[in-house]
């Protein structure tokens, strides 16, 4: 179903507005080529190892850091924040690059997020994305993009509740789902040291992406202790419920004995 | 690089031929030049070849490629009589510094044909007293130059070392046989030209002129890649040596830059070839100070090219730096350079764009302040109820009063002081019997450099949208914060700071302001045409140098740039570093490198010749693959493409990054790579940022 914007039954609809909490230029690690990454404000998940703890609260709030203060979220219309974006479009296209809409959860704000890239002049886009997204928000946008970053945690779900305040029900439904949209991903999967990196788990993750048409790879994204590094700036508290010494089992055999293209970041 | 090279590095670094030099000092025979009435020329000769005389030959174990000094001081004569009365008068003399040698020319011929080339000028201009004084110093420093390598031929023999002495034997008296003797007779050159007073001599087109001697040894099956690229590691290394004798300068900054690629002065083709690659190489093997990487590029250069600077970029040293033909070139035909001339530009010391062989500018006299041009007409014009546009009149105002000044001074800088060895180096000189810096050559320009331009229109465009445009800060509020330094007012700082439109967003409110500034600077600049000393034009630059802390640091009685005293508009605390060069004001938030190349894309170079780099740094976990650094070359060519002139790219290192602990308020964009994202340096708490400092460190 294509989605209202401006016009609809004759009137002039109010244009979609959305939250961003950072743009970052040449974010070499965020996908092909040359790529600008928008950080879309808001998470549900909450991940107790999440690194962008200024991504997960969807209201603007104040960093706090020696280098002063800064305010992380910043409201766009899709006009504003796509206008940004396309004047440097003939660069990022001269650069096999494009857009990445990471997070927080990109697709909280699906409905801006799908204006946004509706207005793009030609532009490759990325979504980065934990999945969790209703089945009409995630095929509104999953649809529109030319790559997918699909972030995989633990596939056991009372594993996952310790970790994680949601269950993993309509992410794996979303992840089914990509093979009929026919939009290419990479799965990724963030390696906190005895919770995702255990071999049961990076199994489970094998057997569930292996027959998955479009799978390009499977991303190992080992832990680094300074995930907690914003907690402080961002007015919050970092509390790891695991231990973050330990060594990460970046182990790249149930991927490979399944015939996955696997590469560890 | 092979066992031999590593050893020869770490003696280098340990400074071990640094215990061979001699507790003596040269001096100039001052008496004797006085009593005889011995001209200028003749005292610098004099005193270069007392200099050579007490030079001893040394050859270290192993050397392939020798020269090293022994003695610390350069020997400076006093200035005949009529100089010092001239100078009494209140007129200053120019020295040769800052540009660079026609090495092809010197090294080609061999000291024994220049020679022969001013004694002939010797006999034709008998009766041009200026010409006998010149070209007699001239044979003298020739003499005292090839009576060194002949003694230095004599100690090779003397330690058995008959492979060495009989290209000793050879260079810098003949021309060159082969790549090695090539090598040897321009180190040769090249070290006595620090023996006179001088500062920062640059190298020049290096991979245009060795070419002819590597690819004639190639053809002949004389020499092998791996043996050029040994032969060049050990020259790289020994640039290194003496490099702390050079006067005046700080440590490195020392001007021994080479200038790779580009295009073909006789016809505008493309000049890259294998020793621009293998250069390339041995610099990043080398890992050194020396020397200095400039790579000139332009919209046809291979992606190839730029990758491997790339990985030259990735070592941290904080080059290659990049100039963009496309811009340049024309850039200097505009400022009356001939084209063929203008095709052949190198950079002097740091990224002043000079030419090679014919030229003797003086591109550093003075900087313009435009954060000071900015500052005074924004109190001034809020005190007299301008409206902006009477601000921005105030602005374009001081920025001509400033260069009247500069201009004014070097008129009086008419003292030219003779520079034997230099006129030896220079194209034409010996052929017209002139000193290079007494006629000798086609241009004496001077340039002036234009710093503080991203704080200058970052706090014009502040207090147009928050003054004018939007209302919501009152005249009388901003003037008392500005006075009192924000002491009561930090709110309006943030706002300032924060809330203001910035240089380096390619948001054209600001940017449109930044263009302004420098038109007005390059119309001051062509306001002077016939008044400016023996200079045709004054080149208008975007480069900073030191002033970026002397122009809000120093006493005004120490400057004769004006001084930023206090705060400024643009939310900046009295005292704070502006900018270096073409950087977003320290401080303020910007997205990227993308943006930062579009707002300086903006300026009209056409008219701004003079050089001066937009100046990134990059974390060096942004090089972590082969994939990373493709975009890294990427990003070159954007720089290209749109149509900048100068960029220097830095890759973070320890440090910047300990540096942006104790002063994280200077370094807000700094962004590491932390785990499978980047983030804001300064953001992460103190113990996140000690590990990657720790891991930098590890990386070294
Ligand atoms: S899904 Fe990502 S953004 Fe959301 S809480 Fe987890 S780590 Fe953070």
């Amino acid at each position: 179903m294509p989605v209202p914007t401006f016009l609809e039954y004759g009137r002039i609809l109010p244009m979609q507005t959305g939250i961003v909490f950072d743009i970052k230029e040449f974010a070499v690690h965020d996908g092909p080529g040359i790529r600008t990454t928008v950080f879309l404000k808001g998470c549900p998940l909450r991940c107790t190892w999440c690194q962008n703890p200024e991504g997960i609260s969807s209201e603007p709030q104040t960093m706090t850091s020696p280098a002063g203060e800064r305010i992380a979220g910043q409201r766009y219309t899709s006009r504003k924040l796509a206008d940004l974006l396309n004047s440097q479009a003939d660069i990022l296209r001269r650069n096999e690059g494009g857009v990445t809409f990471s997070g927080g959860e990109p697709l909280m704000q699906a409905a801006f997020l799908a204006e946004v890239i509706d207005r793009l002049d030609n532009l490759h886009t990325l979504l980065d994305t934990s999945g969790y997204a209703t089945e009409q928000d995630f095929k509104l946008v999953a649809a529109k993009v030319d790559l997918i970053y699909f972030d995989l945690k633990i596939i056991d779900n009372n594993a996952l509740l310790h970790y994680v305040a949601v269950d993993n029900t309509m992410i794996i439904h979303n992840l089914r789902l990509l093979p009929s949209l026919g939009t290419p991903f990479v799965v990724r999967v963030p390696l906190i040291p005895g919770v995702t990196d255990t071999d049961e788990n990076l199994a489970a993750i094998a057997e569930t992406v292996k027959p998955l048409a479009g799978l390009k790879r499977v991303d190992l994204l080992p832990y680094n202790k300074a995930a907690g590094g914003k907690y402080a700036a961002a007015g919050m508290t970092f509390a790891a419920n695991y231990d973050e010494s330990r060594e990460v089992n970046a182990n790249v055999t149930p991927f490979e004995q399944r015939g996955i293209p696997v590469h560890v970041a | 690089m092979n066992e031999r090279l590593e050893a020869m590095k770490k003696r280098v670094r340990e400074r071990e031929h640094a215990k061979l030099r001699q507790d003596i000092e040269v001096q100039p025979d001052n008496d004797r030049y006085e009593r005889e009435g011995v001209s200028w020329h003749g005292r610098m000769s004099d005193s270069f070849r007392a200099l050579c005389e007490a030079e001893k030959p040394i050859i270290l174990d192993g050397e392939r490629i020798v020269f090293t000094r022994t003695i610390k001081g350069i020997p400076t004569p006093a200035e005949p009589p009529e100089v010092r009365a001239a100078r009494e008068k209140g007129n200053g003399s120019v020295g040769v510094a800052n540009i660079s040698a026609n090495w092809d020319l010197a090294v080609s011929q061999g000291l024994l044909k220049r020679r022969e080339i001013a004694a002939a000028s010797l006999e034709r201009m008998a009766d041009d007293e200026e010409a006998v004084q010149s070209m007699t110093a001239c044979i003298e420093v020739i003499d005292a130059a090839l009576d060194l390598a002949a003694r230095y031929a004599d100690e090779a023999r003397a330690q058995g070392r008959d492979d060495l002495a009989e290209i000793l034997d050879h260079v810098p008296a003949h021309p060159p046989r082969t790549f090695h003797e090539a090598l040897q007779s321009f180190k040769f050159l090249h070290s006595l030209t620090w023996m006179q007073p001088t500062a920062h001599v640059t190298l020049g087109r290096f991979d245009q002129y060795m070419l002819p001697y590597y690819q004639a040894d190639l053809d002949a099956g004389r020499i092998t890649e791996d043996e050029a690229y040994e032969l060049l590691c050990e020259l790289f290394i020994s640039f290194n040596k003496d490099n702390d004798l050079y006067p005046g300068v700080q440590q490195g900054d020392n001007g021994q830059s080479i200038m790779l690629g580009g295009v073909k002065p006789e016809d505008g083709s493309c000049a890259v070839n294998a020793l621009t690659y293998l250069i390339m190489r041995v610099s990043h093997d080398v890992n050194m100070i020396d020397p200095k990487i400039n790579l000139r590029v332009d919209t046809n250069t291979e992606l190839d090219l730029l990758i491997e600077a790339a990985k030259l970029t990735r070592r941290g040293l904080g080059f290659p730096q990049y100039a963009n033909d496309d811009v340049e070139i024309q850039s200097l035909v505009n400022a009356g350079y001939d084209l063929e001339d203008a095709r052949d530009y190198v950079v002097a010391a740091c990224w002043e764009f000079i030419i090679p062989s014919v030229a003797l500018d003086v591109p550093n006299i003075n900087a313009v302040n435009f954060l000071a041009a900015a500052d005074t007409a924004i109190r001034e014009g809020l005190a007299a109820q301008d409206d902006f546009d009477g601000i921005m009149d105030r602005t374009r105002q001081n920025i001509f009063d400033q260069v009247d000044v500069y201009v004014a001074s070097w008129r009086r800088w008419s003292l030219y002081h003779p520079y034997p060895w230099y006129t030896v180096l220079m194209s034409n000189c010996l052929e017209t019997g002139r000193d290079a810096n007494r006629g000798g050559v086609k241009y004496y320009n001077c340039g002036i450099h234009g710093s503080g331009s991203a704080n200058g229109a970052d706090a014009l465009a502040a207090v147009k949208t928050f003054v004018f445009d939007n209302s919501v800060i009152e005249r009388g509020d901003l003037m008392t914060a500005l006075v009192t330094n924000f002491e009561n007012d930090e709110p309006l700082r943030k706002k300032l700071l924060n809330e203001g439109p910035k240089v380096g967003n390619n948001d054209d409110y600001v940017d449109d302001i930044l263009i302004k500034l420098f038109n007005d600077f390059a119309d001051a600049c062509e306001s002077h045409k016939t008044d400016i000393g023996r200079s045709t034009v004054v080149r208008p630059g975007t480069g900073s140098a030191m002033y970026y802390v002397s122009l809000v640091r120093c006493k005004q009685e120490e400057m004769m740039e004006p001084v930023v005293e206090g705060a400024s508009a643009d939310g900046r605390h009295k005292g704070d570093f502006i900018g270096s060069s073409l950087a977003p004001s320290p401080g303020v938030q910007i997205r990227g490198p993308v943006s930062v190349l579009q707002s300086f894309s903006k300026i009209d170079y056409s008219r701004i010749c003079n050089g001066g780099p937009i100046t990134m740094e990059l974390a060096d976990t942004v090089f972590r693959d082969e994939d990373a650094i493709r975009k890294v070359a990427m990003l070159i060519r954007t720089f290209v493409e749109l149509g900048c002139q100068q960029l220097q790219i830095n890759t973070l290192n320890v440090e910047t990054l300990q540096d942006a602990k104790a002063h994280p308020e200077l370094h807000k964009n700094l962004i590491v790579r932390v785990w499978g994202w980047s983030g804001y340096f300064c953001e992460l708490d103190e113990p996140y940022q000690d590990h990657i400092i720790g891991r930098h460190m590890l990386a070294m």
